[in-house]
């Protein structure tokens, strides 16, 4: 026994020793790794600070493109062209800048290597080499290589260079999840219209044969987006796929894409010449009937830019569909100015069973400017529908409409403006009226307000009125509160 | 007598024998996801240089995401935090504050702030909660939406922001932190990118004591001053550096941090929203939709990304730290017991072959073993069961490897994130990460086994840890 015990303790002894040396070898290696990098960085800052400007006059057009690019590459050293792509692709590139460093990475070598890269031909540093720099590693071990090859591919995308496609596309089916993720997003960014059916080709994957593909459905859809909407005339044949999936996404991208377009643009209108006759006629006949409720939703997102008389009868069917999404969706694609006119037909929206399409009805016509308001404030001091009255109300405090409405009121220059309040006080809907009136009301809208509200019996506006008959500075409007206070007092009695 | 001494003797050996397989089961997993987290951080790390944040930002398909924030009395941080996330870089963010019933001036001070008035709202609430008391908005921040209610808790809170919020993603966010900048994108990511369903995703929650804050931004990184909080940061940095990446890697994720996760709202719904039973509603969540995943057969993922930082508040003073300690345990042992079913299940992979028993045996009930160690090793000492210096070597063996642990996570955030970036602060780290077995270890473990202790009492109270707004 005290044999084994010895050992034991020898055993537990030659740990300790271990573990204590494990600690210091773990302390030594940050120490080290932290001055080496500290050392490394140091020479990089130093150049980078020495050639950022140079970089910043090139391409701003302040110097000679063949004196800058001299200097450039009169940069020595292992690690130049770690430096380059960092000095070349530290932000983004504008529009203007791109051409000047994409140039500059052809006239560097940067295109070709990163090019030759993607395709898998990585030079294998010795390992004396690999340790001097961060890449070393990297570009030594053949199974981290991928990492090297996806940088690459996102460098050609970030300066957009178009003849590197073909590369890109290749590399949509490269064994690595990340090459890709990565290829599919320079696809995207070069937008290269040639590309863009492979892309499709991609989506087709993902929703028929996930396994296939490490792409994941929303990282191709947003790829395919990006590409002007002149491209789109490439998804037909998805819109008529016989999977619904598929059509659904289809149109949803088409949808994202007329959306991104329209972007800032109120009147913007999608012609046969952008879309295609074909496509338009697909928009107009085929995707509003899908059997599929998903695509007849979407569709409504493209059809409401269509310069086509037949648009807005179309929508308006939709609007009556049984599924409450393509009902809602058909109303948010009403709210553009054109459809004014149709304004009167968007008012049974109002009363939808969904409150979703309630509220997105309450938005398009309050999007219709004044005369949609006019028909919102109509509908809302009507209506005997409790929900509609409760969405209309949502809207109008969300929206900050309630300000004007006692301004209105107070001027007297909205007839409709005491029904309005009137129903708001009747839903109990008070609260921010009365943060006005506490804040920032004028003392003629107190008055206003007083009379007419004043003996309301919304417990929210009697407390207000309590506290004003309290604490009021102004006699006269004290003396009103008070009165209000009386006179439901005395109601309240009989 | 000497039957007695037979007794407790054999009960000495026994329990010798359950510290020891403790320590080397503990100890074995600890090293495993050690090495796992180092390989999968420093490649994570490595694959941001592609990672097309700009992209995402553009993209219209990356989907907006509603952060909410409950808070209960949180007066003095409150404003800072949701300033700080009205300002973050992405594209179509909601937030949500829920006050919790406070009872200081946390509404009060957001309502100021903001400029915000009170609303009547509709409230269609698809998660029973307590009653709102009323809604705040500025029409001028139409994304921001401030909710009062009467208190019911933190998953009470999040439950009535799930409620109101519209996005497909919701974030929930303690109200004691602040979200970097691109955090929220960065945490999208993975749910943008992945090819499978990912309902949660996690990012790595930092120290925030000794940072700088300025307008809701942590502009500049240091140490907190006091030993407390530092012995904190090499606490955290373990705990998501090492053992969060590792149970990631191996597709045990049982944690995700309530202080900063994402969850796709429709899955929590189907769930039933955030549950009252447990004190750490967080990980319930996530043990939850592991067991609804399985249930309903559900292809589904979650996951935790060490990249996105969210910086946070940590208890300054013993008394505070006592209090969050023994909650975490406490809530660990109440989830780990309500799906004990889990256990050694194959149908839940390796959640329910290693990473359920590792949080049972390692991680709740290795508390208490650990801890009645500390006494009962001595006592076999004093029968003369171990030799004095085998207890010794065996102590000492033990805080070597709780050393090396520490300092392999400093190692890990030197070879990644470098979030420290002077070579003092390094030093402080490696300093701290050393010295955190002897006497932090300790007093946290007491905690922890006050954690266990309460468990078994049946005590189930939410303890608040009071903030003090760290951020200088």
């Amino acid at each position: 026994m005290p044999f084994l015990i010895e050992n034991i303790i020898r055993v537990v002894f030659v740990l300790f020793v271990i573990i204590l040396l494990g600690n210091f070898v773990i302390i030594g290696l940050a120490i080290t790794r932290r001055q080496r990098r500290e050392k490394y960085f140091q020479r990089i800052d130093t150049l980078r600070a020495e050639f950022r400007p140079v970089v910043a006059r090139l391409v701003a057009g302040r110097m000679d493109y063949q004196e800058g690019l001299n200097r450039l590459k009169g940069i020595s050293g292992p690690d130049r062209f770690y430096l380059w792509e960092q000095l070349l692709l530290e932000k983004r590139p504008s529009s203007v800048e791109e051409p000047i460093l994409r140039q500059l990475c052809e006239d560097l070598g940067l295109v070709r290597t990163w090019q030759n890269r993607l395709s898998g031909r990585v030079d294998r540093p010795s390992v004396r080499e690999a340790i001097a720099r961060p890449e070393g590693v990297i570009e030594r071990v053949g199974r981290l290589r991928f990492l090297i090859r996806a940088k690459s591919a996102e460098n050609l995308g970030i300066i957009r260079h178009r003849a590197s496609w073909p590369l890109l596309v290749k590399a949509l089916n490269d064994p690595y999840p990340d090459l890709q993720s990565v290829a599919s997003r320079a696809i995207a960014a070069i937008r290269e219209p040639e590309s863009f059916l492979a892309l499709v080709a991609q989506l087709h994957k993902v929703v028929l044969d996930a396994s296939s593909t490490a792409l994941s459905l929303r990282s191709v859809k947003s790829a395919l987006v990006s590409f002007p909407l002149e491209n789109a005339s490439g998804l037909l044949a998805s819109l008529r796929h016989p999977n619904r999936r598929i059509r659904f996404l289809a149109t949803d991208i088409i949808r994202e894409m007329v959306s991104r377009e329209a972007e800032g643009d109120e009147n913007y209108e999608l012609d046969r010449k952008i879309l295609g006759t074909e496509l338009v006629e697909t928009c107009l006949e085929q995707l509003p009937f899908d059997e599929n409720p998903d695509v007849r939703a979407r569709s409504t997102g493209v059809i409401c830019f269509l310069s086509d008389p037949r648009s807005a009868p179309v929508l308006l069917t939709l609007l009556r569909d049984s599924a409450w999404f393509v009902r809602l969706h058909a109303v948010r694609a009403l709210a553009r100015r054109k459809f004014l006119p149709q304004a009167v037909q968007i008012g049974p929206a109002l009363s939808d069973p969904n409150w979703r399409v309630r509220e997105a009805a309450v938005t398009t016509l309050r999007i219709f400017g004044s005369a949609g308001l006019a028909q919102l404030t109509d509908h809302f001091v009507n209506t005997e529908d409790v929900y509609s009255q409760e969405q209309v109300a949502d809207v109008f405090q969300r929206a900050g409409l309630i300000p004007e409405l006692l301004r209105r009121y107070a001027a007297a220059d909205d007839s409709q403006a005491p029904q309005v309040l009137a129903q708001l006080a009747r839903l109990g809907k008070t609260s921010y009226m009365l943060s006005v009136l506490t804040n920032n009301a004028e003392p003629d809208l107190r008055k206003k307000f007083l009379l007419g509200f004043g003996r309301h019996p919304d417990p929210q506006i009697q407390a207000w009125v309590g506290q004003v008959a309290a604490s009021e500075t102004d006699l006269e409007i004290r003396s009103m509160a008070r009165a209000a206070m009386a006179g439901r007092s005395l109601a309240g009695e009989r | 007598m000497e039957e007695w001494r037979q007794i407790f003797i054999h009960g000495m050996d026994m329990f010798n024998v359950v510290i020891v397989a403790y320590f080397f089961l503990g100890n074995g997993m600890y090293t495993v996801l050690m090495v796992f987290s180092l390989a999968s951080v420093w490649l994570h790390n490595r694959r941001l240089a592609y990672q097309g944040l700009d992209e995402l930002r553009e993209s219209p398909v990356t989907p907006p995401v509603t952060v909410i924030i409950p808070a209960w009395n949180e007066q003095e941080i409150i404003t800072q935090t949701a300033d700080s996330i009205l300002r973050t870089d992405y594209p179509g963010v909601e937030v949500i504050v829920v006050d919790d019933g406070s009872t200081d001036h946390t509404l009060q001070r957001l309502m100021d702030y903001f400029h915000l008035v009170k609303m009547d709202l509709i409230y269609r609430p698809r998660l029973s909660t307590r009653p709102v008391r009323g809604f705040y908005m500025n029409p001028r921040i139409p994304n921001l939406l401030v909710i009062s209610k009467e208190n019911g808790g933190k998953p009470d809170a999040l439950n009535v922001g799930i409620n109101m919020a519209r996005t497909p993603y919701f974030c929930t966010l303690d109200s004691d932190s602040i979200l970097e900048h691109d955090a929220l994108l960065r945490l999208m990511r993975p749910v943008v990118r992945s090819p499978i369903n990912l309902v949660a995703s996690g990012g790595i929650v930092r120290i925030l004591n000794g940072c700088r804050v300025e307008k809701g931004r942590v502009v500049s990184v240091s140490l907190p001053q006091s030993r407390l909080e530092r012995f904190q940061v090499v606490e955290y940095l373990r705990s998501f550096l090492f053992g969060r990446t590792g149970w990631n890697l191996l597709g045990g994720t049982m944690i995700v941090s309530g202080a900063f996760a994402i969850f796709h709202r429709e899955t929590v719904l189907e769930l039933g929203g955030f549950e009252h039973d447990t004190v750490t509603e967080d990980m319930d969540l996530i043990v939850q939709i592991h067991h609804w995943a399985v249930r309903h057969h559900r292809k589904v993922g979650m996951c935790f990304t060490s990249d996105p930082v969210c910086w946070t508040e940590c208890p300054s003073t013993v008394r505070m730290l006592q209090k969050q300690r023994r909650r975490w345990q406490l809530g660990l042992c109440q989830t780990l017991w309500k799906h004990s079913e889990m256990l050694f299940n194959r149908e839940y992979g390796n959640v329910g072959m290693l990473g359920f028993p590792f949080h049972l045996y390692v991680e709740a009930l290795g508390a208490a073993a650990e801890f009645l160690g500390y006494f009962m090793v001595p006592l076999a000492f004093l029968f003369n069961m171990v030799p004095p210096l085998l207890y010794l070597l065996f102590v000492l063996v033990s805080l070597a490897y709780g050393g090396l642990l520490s300092v392999g996570a400093v190692l890990l955030e030197e070879l990644t994130y470098r979030r420290y970036p002077s070579f003092r602060e390094l030093g402080t780290l490696l300093f701290f990460a050393f010295l955190e077995n002897v006497g932090y270890r300790q007093m946290v473990l007491y905690f922890r086994f006050e954690g266990v202790v309460r468990f078994f009492a049946g005590f189930r109270q939410w303890e608040k840890v009071t903030h003090v707004g760290a951020g200088q």
